[in-house]
């Protein structure tokens, strides 16, 4: 065995490694949200079902679990999510992009202090943010007495705009302060000395020029807002988004409509991540194609000119998809094999769980207790307890509420 | 349509650092003008002042007898060619062309219709719907000059636009130049560092040094008679050879140098008396090996060091008795097959060919 090949080997199980501890959770609970039973899980499995992504189910305790079509707080959570994302995105994108071009205009000592202080927002812990913007715009909703700013002040979804545009305009700052240190500073001087105004020098040279950093920062915007947890958690007050919604989900114990609501987020990620791609390869191959054009209208020579038999290549990444098949055609005729399917096997594991949960109910009434067992002894009774309110000496040394 | 520039005693000051200082200039309408000038000595500062992006510390800009301070870059009847062009990537070469057009509100056809014109004066036509990457470095030049020209400026100012060209390239633009500039027939300021540059194109030169003006002068005037010791080696090549005054006779002086006694021309200006520590000049092609018949009045003894073979020249470095250097260039079409490195030969000068200044630095140094 050669070395180089033992490396590449050993190289090749670590990116394993990699990406299956970055990815194993993830394709582990895609999975689960096609499981019918009531707790996201592969084992055991009940049955292959799309209920999570509709209607989900009524339990056979009663309780009903509703699936991500159905689930109206889910919904309401991914609404008010949107809004939020869509305020945080037309605040934080200008006020990023007006900072990095005052930072392009200051020079002398002022320059470090400005940059510090307009990237320390991203140093505060978000808790600190959030409770901090809901206290100061209570302060000024108790101002104001009825009217305009007591209702926005505590409106959870206006003060949740301003608790993550808070921080969330440093990430498009430093987006944009590395566009424009690129930024040839003669061009700006050559509009102006054509005779274009200040402005008509903004909008016709230098947001052209940051075009590509307004989308990506209105990009890294959206997503920090929609995944923000720590902030919103105080500043959304009564409201809730989706990431409150989820995690007071999780409290009160999860359901497979989670892991559903998880995949379509995967893919809706994938598929926008490969549009991006597809289209960046393409505007690059336009690119490409049309500097070869002038190559070859200008080399006076064929010497270029010449054409390349390509040979057939295994494209990269077949293992992978090979992988991928394989595991998808196991996994399917194991359910096929086992009739883990379809509606047969759903009202099938339904009625199993519900006569158990029917025999347990059952062996509950069969105990009789009686009136003396009842109100005292071993299984009832609040006499341990009784009165301990009624300690004088409980509150002696409480200091009281400030 | 063209317009004089004037400046009138202007001054710019970085801190307590001169850029420029105390310059009076005036350039006439038509003319082509350039600031000679190593690099740092303040030329394009200048530039910057009467663009607009550098209010002058002291002194006025004049253009057109109009003062033009206060006035902003772009409400000035100049444009400027940027050093590095500046032309706008993301936009099309017509609509660079037509941006001065658009930003003053020109309606679209009357802009593709200038910008087409102005395609067919720099013989670029059909091409304007190129990217400004798909061209070439002198097309981009042109394409600089064509932004320039299209709010027709009454003075168009040149930041050494050549300066990133090759050799060949540079020498055909600045005959192209030099032919736009006597179609468009407005006034040219050019900044430049090359000196070649600045003689082949500009009806004259302002020659700077340090900030201040060395010599203003048409071409032919300063590299024959330069002011100083800067402008004598700064423009073109020169050999000085350093002594005392010993002799005047009439607008002749007599140098006394460790290696002899040699005749040189006195400027009018800069008179010199007897015991004056002075630098004679003498260019190496007006350094000659003497045949029969000719009659130098100055004569110089050198020992070869080494040879150089320019193709047109072939250039000679020697020193002297006392170790100064000196440099004589031949045509190539002379035959100096018989003088080698370590030989001694005798070459000679006429004094009308070499001039005498009181003693400075020089722009070698």
């Amino acid at each position: 065995m050669r070395p180089s090949y033992f490396i590449n080997f050993m190289m090749g199980i670590y990116i394993f490694i990699f990406f299956a501890y970055l990815f194993g959770p993830l394709i582990i609970m895609s999975i689960t949200a096609f499981n019918s039973a009531e707790f996201p899980s592969i084992t055991p499995w009940e049955c292959f079902s799309f209920r999570w992504f509709n209607e989900g189910k009524i339990a056979y305790d009663g309780q009903h679990l509703a699936g991500l079509l159905t689930d109206w707080r889910l919904h309401d959570g991914i609404i008010s999510s949107l809004i939020i994302g869509a305020g945080v995105v037309t605040l934080s994108v200008p006020i990023g992009m007006a900072a990095a071009i005052v930072l392009t205009q200051v020079r002398s000592q002022l320059r470090d202090i400005f940059y510090s202080i307009s990237i320390m927002p991203v140093l505060f812990p978000g808790v600190i943010i959030g409770i901090s913007t809901v206290v100061l715009w209570d302060r000024l909703a108790g101002l104001g007495g009825e009217g305009f700013i007591s209702d926005i002040g505590r409106n959870g979804i206006f003060l949740t705009i301003l608790a993550q545009t808070c921080f969330i305009s440093t990430y498009c700052f430093l987006i944009f302060v590395a566009r424009l240190q690129r930024f040839d500073q003669t061009q700006e001087e050559a509009a102006l000395d054509l005779g274009a105004s200040q402005t008509q020098v903004f909008f016709k040279i230098l947001v052209p020029y940051l075009s590509p950093a307004i989308a990506s920062a209105a990009v890294i915007a959206f997503l920090f807002s929609f995944e923000n947890y720590n902030t919103t958690v105080f500043s959304i007050l009564s409201d809730q988004t989706l990431t409150t919604v989820i995690a007071s989900k999780v409290r009160l114990g999860i359901s497979p409509a989670l892991s559903a609501l998880a995949l379509t987020i995967i893919a809706l990620t994938i598929i926008a991540a490969a549009t991006y791609e597809v289209l960046r390869r393409r505007a690059e191959k336009r690119y490409k194609d049309t500097q070869e054009k002038f190559v070859k209208e200008k080399a006076a020579d064929n010497r270029i000119n010449k054409n390349y038999k390509i040979g057939f290549k295994v494209p990269r990444g077949i293992v992978t998809i090979l992988i991928l098949v394989v595991f998808t055609i196991y996994g399917a005729t194991q359910i096929l094999k086992n009739d883990l399917y379809g509606q047969s096997c759903i009202d099938a594991a339904d009625t199993e769980k519900k006569s158990k949960f029917y025999d347990q109910l059952n062996a509950l009434d069969a105990i009789e207790l009686s009136e003396e067992e009842l109100s005292g002894g071993e299984l009832g009774g609040n006499q341990d307890y009784g009165d301990i309110f009624g300690d004088p000496s409980l509150f002696q040394d409480f200091g009281g509420f400030d | 349509m063209s317009a004089d520039v004037e400046l009138s005693d202007v001054s710019v000051t970085f801190g307590s650092f001169y850029a420029a200082k105390n310059v009076n200039v005036k350039v006439n309408g038509g003319e082509f003008f350039s600031f000679l000038g190593p690099s740092g000595c303040g030329k394009t500062t200048l530039l910057r002042a009467i663009s607009g992006f550098q209010e002058p510390s002291e002194g006025k800009v004049l253009i057109d007898n109009k003062d033009m301070s206060g006035i902003g870059p772009n409400k000035r009847p100049t444009a400027l060619i940027f050093q590095n062009l500046a032309l706008f990537p993301l936009m099309s070469v017509s609509e660079n062309i037509a941006f001065s057009l658009e930003v003053r509100g020109v309606s679209k056809e009357e802009r593709k219709k200038r910008a087409d014109e102005l395609l067919e004066l720099i013989a670029l036509e059909g091409q304007g719907d190129k990217k400004v990457h798909q061209l070439s470095g002198g097309q981009k030049q042109r394409v600089a000059i064509a932004r320039a020209l299209a709010v027709e400026p009454k003075v168009l100012l040149l930041d050494e636009p050549l300066s990133a060209l090759d050799l060949k390239l540079r020498q055909r633009m600045r005959t192209e130049l030099r032919e736009i500039q006597k179609r468009v027939n407005i006034t040219f300021i050019y900044i430049t560092h090359d000196q070649g540059e600045a003689l082949t194109m500009s009806d004259r030169i302002a020659v700077m040094n340090e900030g201040e003006l060395e010599q203003i002068g048409k071409c032919d005037e300063v590299y024959n008679n330069p002011l100083t010791p800067f402008v004598a080696t700064f423009v073109g090549e020169n050999n000085p050879l350093y002594g005392k005054v010993t002799g005047i006779d009439g607008d002749k002086a007599q140098i006394e140098t460790a290696d002899g006694q040699y005749l040189a021309m006195m400027n009018e200006s800069k008179k010199l008396n007897i015991g004056d520590e002075s630098i004679a000049f003498v260019r190496p092609e007006s350094l000659f090996i003497p045949r029969d018949g000719d009659n130098f009045d100055n004569k110089i003894n050198v020992n070869i060091e080494s040879f150089e073979f320019e193709g047109n020249l072939k250039n000679f470095y020697a020193r002297l008795q006392s170790g100064a250097k000196i440099k004589f260039s031949v045509p190539n079409a002379i035959d100096t097959s018989t003088i080698s490195s370590g030989s001694s030969i005798a070459l000679g000068f006429d004094s009308s060919k070499s001039v005498i200044l009181p003693k400075a630095s020089l722009a070698i140094d």
